[in-house]
């Protein structure tokens, strides 16, 4: 992945707070625990003689949860800080996310019809907030995720005020 | 009606004999009633059948009774307000600039009793919420009155904005139903289902009902193949005409008409709908053709509208025509961009690589079956497959196309219904490009332009990485020229 074929459209300028890395990782710690139990019972629970496929369950389960955590933990925040990008220009939102398919999303301001800011649990722990910016087509949402609680605030309040300003028809 | 006109309109109240006759809020109890009945036996048989069903009636009737004396709509000048409730009283409130069509249908019974249902679509953020007031029971010449009255207020607010006027308003005809179309109906997906759901709610009927009621069933005898074939042919002739006639059912002297600023569909033989379209508020138009109307060349074509909730029902302009007509119609209602252009190469390639990828997958795991226990018809299946998911692969190629125009763009995708969809650059509320690691190495992009219309996003998929950035500025405005990459 040296010499990356150029991408289709430009990237947004501004990357994500550092801490979003922090908040990838415990969340895939998380997962990973969860996986690592759900695999223990069955493990457990489930005697010897079952059947022929007892052997695979007590090898693959162990080496999918390893090779789940080492991906989500050690690989995938750190592709996903690289990735992500997000930006306000004078005319539209537009964002970057993904790690191996990446999305661009990107919605002018003059359509946009409400802007959340949402924190979740986790987000709280690492004080950070996604802003989500709702326009009239079901699926023409942009999220902004993982920015510092006072920079999600102002973009929301700074995108709230311009788009009351140049709202058109909005739809 | 009359006294109450300060509190707000009522429904008629021939809606109770309707809704009780329908069981509408007592429908909920009838199957556990049912149960009941069965389980514990029907005891001296008529008796308790009387018993019941005066039961439910009355309950019917009580249920109905409520919900009409706790119903009330006023349509005032700024907006329109539904009360109901009889525990928790709720009162809707829509705007009259938020209606955005209001639709006026007459379903078998309501007829009888001269009544009509109203419908009032309200748009609101997104398209998919449960945006729509109904007004079940008025008499025919109320509901005329309520939408004449909603749709002049929507129209006139536009009105003074545009600076126009909304003079007597002409009809002009654009369309009407011809009955040699019916004949496309057994090609046609949606069709064919009606007389399929028809038989399966009889056989679950006959499902439900006690065992001694159930008639005596002739038993085919299945191992003499001539009654077989002509039990097969007998259920296909059956299934063509279910589908005819319930194409016929549905669109029964349909027509569309353009009435001032708005087209107005009207079709139905059992239950009469009368939909309205505010022309503004069109943004573009679908023409979909399933692949056995393609073998006969027929089509449909449904306009997209802003804030009109079940759009594919009720944005339907032509449900079912010649594909010279509906590629006709759709122009009287966009301005086409021009021809489609094909996707690059890579994206055939990709395409095939999709359609073979369940029948390589099928085909391993047969191999791995075969080496196991030497059992090889998992690994027939999956080679089969794999041949079919090349000619399937190439039509999905050659379905995609996209192309951007001055004022309009349009998109084209699909195999088993191909649905080439064309949209204003004003509609596009936001876009989404998404590449995959594959299509990154092949140079491939897949455009998503959001629209608050319709299914609320369409697809262009594998267009040429290049080509992205340029599309969707044309396909738009000079705010996307934000994905224009910097060189």
């Amino acid at each position: 992945m040296s010499a990356p074929p150029p991408a289709p459209v430009r990237e947004p300028a501004w990357s994500l707070s550092r801490s979003a890395i922090g908040l990838w990782v415990t969340q895939a710690v998380l997962g990973t625990i969860v996986y690592a139990v759900i695999v223990a019972t069955a493990i457990v629970l489930v005697p010897t003689d079952a059947g022929w496929w007892v052997p695979l369950l007590r090898w693959g389960g162990p080496a999918f949860v390893v090779v789940y955590g080492i991906v989500t933990i050690g690989v995938r925040p750190r592709l996903r800080y690289r990735v992500h990008r997000w930006e306000v220009t004078a005319e539209a939102v537009y964002t970057l996310t993904g790690w191996l398919t990446r999305t661009w999303t990107l919605v002018p301001i003059s359509r946009i019809q409400t802007v959340d800011v949402n924190r979740g649990v986790f987000q709280q722990l690492f004080g950070l907030a996604t802003v989500a910016v709702l326009t009239a087509s079901s699926q023409g949402t942009v999220r902004v995720p993982h920015l510092e609680v006072d920079v999600a605030r102002r973009v929301a309040d700074d995108l709230a005020r311009r788009a009351e300003l140049v709202r058109d028809e909005a739809t | 009606m009359t006294g109450l006109e300060s509190l707000g309109r009522r429904t008629s109240p021939w809606v109770l004999v309707l809704h009780t006759v329908t069981f509408r809020q007592a429908r909920a109890l009838v199957p556990a009633v049912l149960a009941l009945g069965v389980t514990r036996g029907l005891g001296d048989g008529l008796g308790t059948v009387i018993a019941l069903v005066a039961g439910i009636t009355l309950l019917s009737l009580l249920g109905a009774a409520i919900s009409w004396w706790r119903f009330s709509y006023t349509d005032g000048d700024a907006a329109v307000v539904v009360t109901r409730g009889l525990l928790t009283r709720s009162a809707r409130t829509v705007p009259n600039d938020r209606i955005r069509g209001v639709e006026v249908e007459a379903p078998a019974l309501h007829r009888l009793l001269g009544l009509v249902r109203v419908r009032i679509d309200a748009a609101a953020g997104s398209v998919t919420s449960e945006e729509e007031l109904l007004i079940d029971g008025v008499t025919r010449a109320e509901g005329d009155r309520l939408r004449n009255r909603l749709l002049t207020h929507a129209a006139s607010a536009q009105d003074l904005l545009a600076g126009r006027h909304a003079a007597a308003e002409p009809e002009e005809e654009l369309l009407r139903f011809d009955y040699r179309w019916l004949v496309y109906a057994p090609l046609v997906g949606s069709y064919l289902a009606v007389p399929l759901a028809a038989g399966g709610a009889l056989l679950r009927a006959a499902e439900e009902l006690p065992e001694q009621f159930l008639p005596e069933f002739w038993s085919p005898d299945v191992s003499d193949t001539r009654i077989v074939v002509r039990l097969v042919v007998s259920a296909l002739l059956l299934l063509i005409l279910g589908s005819i006639i319930g194409s016929a059912l549905v669109n029964w002297r349909f027509r569309l008409l353009r009435r001032g600023g708005a087209l107005v569909a009207v079709r139905g033989l059992v239950t009469r709908r009368h939909t309205e379209l505010d022309i503004d508020r069109i943004r573009g138009c679908t023409i979909s053709e399933g692949l056995g109307m393609r073998l006969v060349g027929a089509a449909r074509v449904s306009a997209l509208v802003t804030g009109l909730g079940d759009a594919t029902r009720r944005g339907q302009v032509l449900p079912l025509g010649p594909v010279e007509l509906a590629r006709a119609l759709s122009t009287e209602l966009v301005d086409h961009p021009g021809p489609l252009r094909r996707h690059p190469p890579a994206a055939r390639r990709r395409s095939i690589a999709r359609g073979t990828t369940p029948g390589l997958l099928v085909a391993a795991a047969g191999g791995v079956v075969l080496a196991l226990t030497g059992w090889w018809p998992l690994l027939a299946a999956g080679a089969a497959l794999v041949l079919l998911g090349v000619p399937l692969g190439l039509a999905r190629y050659n379905a995609l196309g996209h192309v951007a125009g001055p004022r309009s763009f349009a998109l084209r995708s699909g195999w088993l219904v191909r649905s080439h969809t064309v949209l204003q650059d004003r509609a596009v509320v936001g876009w989404e490009v998404r590449q995959s690691l594959v299509q990154r190495r092949a140079g491939l992009a897949t455009v998503l332009a959001c629209v608050g219309a319709g299914s609320g996003g369409y697809t262009a998929r594998d267009m040429a990485a290049d080509e992205v950035a340029e599309f969707t500025r044309a396909a738009s405005g000079e705010w996307a020229a934000t994905l224009t990459p910097y060189d």
